[in-house]
């Protein structure tokens, strides 16, 4: 038992400094895909049907495979056949973050279905561009809305982060791994583990409830 | 809206460029399976470590690279190497030839036997583990792995073949009592034995095997390089003292 003990206090500084990479890794994906998840979003919702195709086709592709064998298609295969020699981690960025825009974009899309469409009629009589409403009316609505959703999402990357340790990145499962191999600490390397991503999954979902409370309009919400 | 756009894009493709021109230095980068001690594996101070690290290092010095080890999964070490993700592998690699189609091996440097490991009280031998309606756990990707399976349908031996991310977790299931044995390469037996409750059983009839360093086929400057790094290392006084400290051969 104090063995157990004493190899954890000695692994925990590894381990914790792999949360950086885990967190690098869930920021990157996230960003992206909250970059290019809000115009797939529009596009799915409002834009001409050729566009939608195109955007449906995309969601429909990233959803569809596993996220392991995307990671081993784009690292080993595209990236290598385009000539991006790139890093295990931003393969691992670029790969969840491209499966995030498929995932959020379906947030964002919700969100927006969710708000009256009759407020774009009431903005083209006021004169606005269709673009234009989107932008200043139907947007500032529907990313409020998408909050809950997407602190959803956040957990979920960054649990599925720990996949990226088959490229190769030293994030917190593969350090884990590699200490749990050196000392056959197995059960209490592996709990040590599953504590850290616990704390991050509630730091996260903690800020986002905050942003949430923050950037809430008086008198509207979703169950007014 | 439109500027912050513009600026992320910016910002992505600055670091990416970035991230690829550290690339151009005379570093070599090498692969190792940090779940194979004494080999290869992470330290307490979480610095990549080993009888092949250490090798590695010297040779390095001593024919007038960089060497960078990252630690990666076995099982994705190979497609690692041929899309130059990584430039050799010194991690305790077996010379087989199914491997040798894709790379290209350094000479041999050590030579490793393949074991049987069970519980310490155990009472199963080779024979019954072979013949008996047991389960054996391997590491994935593995010779020994690959050899077990086929020899079971050649030969009709009945045992369930389980398998692992790495030899420590087959050792661990060993301990837990999830399977009769485990199956590995001698040395990380070896390492399993001082470490935890169980003991080695003996060969099982697998030809021993001679670890070599990988590198790609085309790489043919690499190739020489290590060859001659690893016959001063192997004639040098440090090689002894390698020994001495991982006890691979125990």
């Amino acid at each position: 038992m104090y063995e157990s003990l004493l190899v954890i206090t000695d692994a925990l500084p590894y381990i914790l400094e792999g949360s950086l990479v885990t967190v690098g890794i869930v920021l990157g994906a996230m960003g992206i895909g909250l970059f290019f998840g809000v115009p797939v979003a529009v596009i799915q919702v409002y834009a001409p049907k050729a566009l939608r195709l195109v955007a449906g086709a995309y969601v429909w592709f990233f959803r569809g495979i596993p996220v392991l064998v995307l990671l081993f298609l784009f690292y080993f295969g595209l990236f290598s056949l385009l000539g991006f020699n790139i890093s295990a981690f931003f393969a691992a960025v670029i790969v969840l973050g491209l499966r995030g825009v498929a995932y959020q974009s379906q947030i964002f899309r919700g969100s927006i279905l969710s708000l009256p469409q009759g407020q774009i009629k009431a903005a083209r009589a006021l004169g606005m561009s269709d673009l234009k409403a989107i932008q200043s009316i139907i947007l500032p609505q529907a990313l409020r809305l998408s909050i809950p959703g997407w602190s959803n999402e956040y957990s979920i990357v960054l649990k599925d982060s720990a996949i990226a340790f088959v490229l190769g990145t030293s994030e917190i499962m593969s350090r884990t791994h590699f200490v749990a191999s050196r000392t056959y600490e197995h059960l209490p390397l592996y709990l040590t583990a599953g504590a850290v991503f616990f704390a991050l999954t509630t730091m996260g979902v903690r800020a986002l409830r905050i942003l949430e409370k923050r950037v809430s309009l008086p008198g509207y919400s979703a169950h007014s | 809206m439109r500027r912050i756009y513009f600026l992320l894009f910016l910002g992505l493709g600055l670091v990416m460029v970035n991230s690829q021109s550290t690339w151009a230095e005379k570093t070599y980068i090498n692969g190792i399976d940090a779940n194979f001690p004494p080999f290869a594996f992470v330290n307490k101070s979480g610095e990549p470590d080993g009888f092949d690290v250490k090798a590695a290092d010297w040779i390095a010095q001593e024919m007038g690279f960089e060497v960078e080890h990252r630690p990666m999964d076995w099982d994705g070490i190979i497609p690692n190497l041929l899309a130059k993700k990584i430039d050799f592998i010194a991690s305790g690699m077996s010379i087989t030839p199914e491997r040798d189609i894709k790379v290209d091996f350094t000479i041999p440097y050590w030579t490793i036997t393949q074991v049987f490991v069970v519980g310490e009280d155990s009472g199963l031998t080779v024979d019954s583990i072979l013949h008996g309606d047991k389960t054996l756990g391997v590491q994935r990707g593995t010779s020994e792995a690959e050899w077990l399976k086929e020899q079971a349908k050649e030969k009709g031996w009945k045992f369930t073949l389980r398998y692992y991310d790495s030899a420590p977790m087959a050792v661990a299931d060993v301990v837990n009592g999830r399977i009769d044995a485990a199956a590995m390469d001698d040395a990380p037996a070896a390492d399993a034995v001082r470490k935890r409750p169980v003991k080695i059983l003996g060969t099982f009839g697998m030809e021993p095997e001679k670890f070599g360093y990988a590198v790609r086929e085309e790489d043919d400057q690499l190739l020489q390089t290590l060859n001659d790094g690893l016959r001063r290392l192997m004639k040098d006084p440090y090689w002894q003292e390698l020994i001495e400290t991982y006890k691979p051969g125990e």
